[in-house]
């Protein structure tokens, strides 16, 4: 093929369908294609074109619709339209050119004698939506075979500034900075560069054992010639940097200037970092600071997770398990304190702790189940512990709840027989905002304390609302309310019609629907699971779900929770907070591809609810 | 009565009678498209040519690139690209725009074999080029160095329609503001980074499309209404 099509050639090339095509076949693809200008206005697919055609976009946008006229999806540089090479009969999406364009396309005559020839290619473009979700997720899950925690960089490492201290500061004053920031070597800097380098060794050999005047400058008995790494530095490397010259610390540098001091023992810390060692010193803490300092290391065993390809099923799973720790910890820290209970109580957890879907990234939603035995004067005593573990709780990160949905508000800190009256009030006379708030208490799991209070009001719960149309079917109209985008235009999340937002609220576009959904079907299949994908695989086993639709759900959760996951070890990663907006911009092809699958199975999940119960009417 | 004797064709059917084999005896032996035909109806040729320089008659034509149109789509299967032998030796200032080096060009076809592909290609087919007087001056002296016979295809230069297109938007012309690649930037296709025959060919055949657009929105003209007149 001629080299002069490169660049065209280059272009279809990074398309997301085309990525993995033989390079002859890719060469086959280029020289079948027709370049056209579609003017803005005009119909598209062109009708002037006779023959089903792949279009890819150079230029311009192109809006498609259904035969409601509902935008269904915008293109623009770089998309693709397939439809019509996917369907054997006559594909229902029209559109128009919304700003001039310039098209690549190709008879799908060609595509179909192309995956004829190439199976990779033909996987590619007949896979469903689900089969590409399924693939993705999968393929996430074998990389982290491969992948161990050695793909750390040197700079997630540095988690304290380096001591420095200027070249002609006196060994005495060295060490006394040594001593007070606690480190076994500081950085020693001149003109703002780094000079060399004292440990405690050298105070020891070089300073002490020679008997050194006490005016002596660090800069007579440092170690000069250093080797330093960048922060970039895989941290395997810098472990063979460590081992093969037998030195202890290792200066990190960003721009030539030094942001750490990486020494074996971070090293070894590090790998030590894992759930297990967490738990048991959670266990062993006696203090709140104890706990706050253990819990520091949370954002770090995100990353190490994450970075080990963990299933973000299980990532929820071992973070919700570390705040119940915490959390029966800090109750255990509070009855030292405030003595035994007046009379037994049980401690729940709410919202994604209690669905076991936490992050290191999460708020608290938690309530307070107390005995009926309970006496007017006793709530004193639960009001203190409330304030003691939410405190704790808010110390460690676990930010207080915005919506007040925690034991500390009065309202939620009641007994078993007010409680059965919420549940039964929520169920008998639905109102949508006050079941708006009620979620997060459909999601409750006991976390300390007497487990049998809450067991038989939530059995109660259950079997109440599951006879209850009506509540059901407004427990399904608030499950509609989250709506997920129809896909990415340009450098913006399509919302729908006129509608563009510049960041992806992954939590309530994408997470949130799916939980809402699994809530819906504990409640109305009065399945006792909490966690999501354990609703879904219930009512899937109850034959309320399809098999199909369960196994998509969870597989989009997964894909949509790792991505998520992925984003917020990437803030981590650099010191920021951990949040849920994803930047489009930052998306791959890829990536944008089966976020719109994911989207469009939780469009689908809706679709089925909304007809089933008619929830349009309510809201 | 008058284009009879004096039309296109009429002068066609006279350089015709002149041949008697070859590549340029076959373009002339149909007549050209009729003016009054839909230009979605007529094929079009795209052709750039790279050469030394813009003496006609003391500068080489380096490489070609051309490409059809149909249907008003840019066909990439006619995609063609090919440098010329040539025994001369390249001037330094034309190596260094188009990067082609002596090498290059002896591994290059013949001049003959470049003329008679393009030849064969504007059968039936209407040339179009960007500032097409280079190129159909070069072809011309081609014609007559090779076959003894002038060069004679109706043309569609881009860069008088789209400078009757901007006159029309009355847009004030700059010095720059008729090249190509001011042109693509003005119409907003995308600017190829490559500078060679094929990818201008290609570039000038997207600016066709563009300005047919931008003057019949419906597509609806004629070769006549693009300028042919013959």
């Amino acid at each position: 093929m001629d080299i002069e099509l490169q660049e065209i050639r280059d272009f279809v090339a990074q398309h997301v369908l085309f990525d993995e095509l033989p390079s002859a076949l890719l060469d086959r693809l280029v020289n079948h294609l027709t370049i056209r200008y579609l003017r803005r206005g005009q119909v598209f697919p062109p009708v002037e074109i006779a023959d089903r055609q792949l279009y890819l976009l150079r230029s311009g946008a192109v809006e498609l619709r259904d035969s409601d006229g509902n935008l269904i999806e915008k293109l623009a540089e770089d998309d693709s339209f397939i439809e019509q090479c996917l369907h054997n009969n006559k594909v229902d999406i029209s559109g128009h050119v919304c700003e001039d364009c310039l098209v690549y396309h190709i008879p799908c005559s060609i595509i179909q004698k192309m995956r004829a020839e190439s199976v990779d290619f033909d996987k590619q473009f007949s896979n469903s939506v689900e089969q590409r979700i399924k693939n993705a997720v999968s393929q996430g899950q074998q990389r982290g075979d491969t992948q161990s925690a050695m793909h750390y960089l040197a700079r997630d490492l540095t988690d304290r500034d380096p001591v420095i201290v200027p070249s002609n500061e006196t060994v005495v004053n060295t060490a006394r900075l040594m001593t007070e920031e606690n480190v076994s070597s500081v950085l020693v800097v001149e003109n703002n560069k780094l000079v060399g380098m004292i440990t405690d060794r050298d105070l020891r050999r070089r300073y002490i054992a020679k008997g050194l005047d006490k005016d002596t400058p660090v800069s007579k008995i440092m170690t000069t010639n250093l080797i330093t790494i960048e922060d970039n530095t895989m941290l395997s490397e810098a472990l063979i940097f460590l081992t093969r010259h037998q030195i202890h610390h290792l200066p990190v540098m960003k721009n030539a200037r030094p942001i750490g001091n990486l020494s074996v023992s971070d090293v070894i810390r590090h790998l030590s970092t894992n759930s297990a060692f967490i738990a048991s010193d959670i266990e062993k803490a006696n203090s709140i600071e104890a706990l706050v300092h253990i819990s520091n290391r949370l954002p770090e065993l995100h990353l190490q997770l994450v970075l080990a390809n963990t299933s973000s099923r299980q990532v929820g799973q071992i973070f919700s398990m570390l705040t119940d720790s915490l959390t029966s910890r800090l109750l255990e820290l509070a009855e030292q304190e405030l003595g035994t209970p007046p009379v037994p109580y049980v401690w729940l957890a709410g919202g994604s702790q209690g669905r076991n879907e936490q992050t290191s990234h999460s708020d608290q939603d938690n309530a307070l189940f107390i005995d009926d035995a309970m006496q007017p004067g006793d709530d004193e005593y639960f009001s203190a512990l409330s304030q003691f573990v939410s405190d704790g709780l808010n110390a460690c990160g676990y930010v207080y709840c915005p919506g007040d949905a925690m034991a500390t508000n009065p309202q939620w800190r009641q007994t078993v027989s007010v409680w059965r009256d919420y549940f039964n009030n929520w169920i008998e006379k639905p109102e949508q905002k006050a079941l708006m708030l009620a979620s997060i208490f459909f999601d409750l799991r006991p976390v300390y304390g007497d487990v049998s209070l809450f067991e038989s009001v939530h059995a109660e719960m259950l079997s109440n609302a599951r006879r209850n149309g009506i509540f059901i079917a407004y427990m399904v109209a608030n499950a509609l309310t989250h709506r997920p985008p129809l896909g990415f235009f340009r450098n913006f999340v399509l919302i729908h019609d006129q509608e563009h937002d510049k960041t992806l609220d992954v939590k309530h576009r994408g997470i949130v629907p799916i939980v809402d959904v699994g809530r819906v079907y504990a409640l109305s299949e009065g399945l006792n699971a909490i966690n999501t994908s354990e609703r879904i695989e219930a009512a899937c086993a109850c034959g309320a779900m399809s098999q199909e639709m369960s196994e998509n759900l969870i597989d989009a959760l997964e894909y949509i929770g790792n991505l998520r996951n992925q984003h917020q070890v990437e803030l981590i990663r650099y010191g920021q907070k951990a949040d849920n907006y994803l930047d489009p911009r930052k998306l791959s092809g890829l990536e944008r591809g089966h976020l719109k699958d994911a989207f469009s199975i939780i469009k689908s999940m809706q679709d089925v609810l909304e007809q089933r119960y008619q929830a349009g009417r309510m809201v | 009565m008058w284009s009879k004797l004096f039309g296109i064709n009429a002068k066609r059917q006279r350089l015709f009678e002149l041949l008697h084999s070859g590549a340029l005896y076959d373009l002339y032996s149909d007549p050209f498209p009729n003016p009054k035909s839909l230009i979605k109806d007529v094929s079009f040729v795209v052709l750039d040519f790279e050469t030394t320089g813009l003496d006609i008659k003391n500068d080489h034509v380096i490489s070609v690139g051309l490409v059809e149109i149909q249907n008003l789509g840019i066909k990439l299967t006619t995609a063609w690209h090919n440098i010329i032998k040539t025994e001369k030796n390249l001037p330094e200032s034309s190596t260094v725009i188009h990067k082609i080096t002596d090498d290059m060009l002896l591994q290059g076809v013949g001049l003959r074999v470049a003329l008679d592909k393009i030849l064969t290609s504007l059968k039936g087919h209407i040339l179009i080029a960007h500032h097409a007087q280079v190129e159909l001056g070069f072809l011309n002296r081609l014609c007559q160095d090779i076959y003894k016979c002038n060069f004679l295809i109706p043309t569609i230069d881009t860069q008088l329609l789209a400078k009757r297109q901007l006159l029309r938007n009355q847009i004030m012309l700059q010095e720059n503001s008729l090249r190509l690649f001011h042109l693509r930037d003005r119409y907003n296709l995308p600017a190829y980074k490559a500078h060679n025959a094929l990818s201008d060919a290609i570039s000038t055949a997207e600016l066709f499309l563009v300005l047919v657009a931008e003057l019949y929105p419906d597509l609806d003209c004629t070769l006549k209404d693009l300028g042919l007149k013959y």
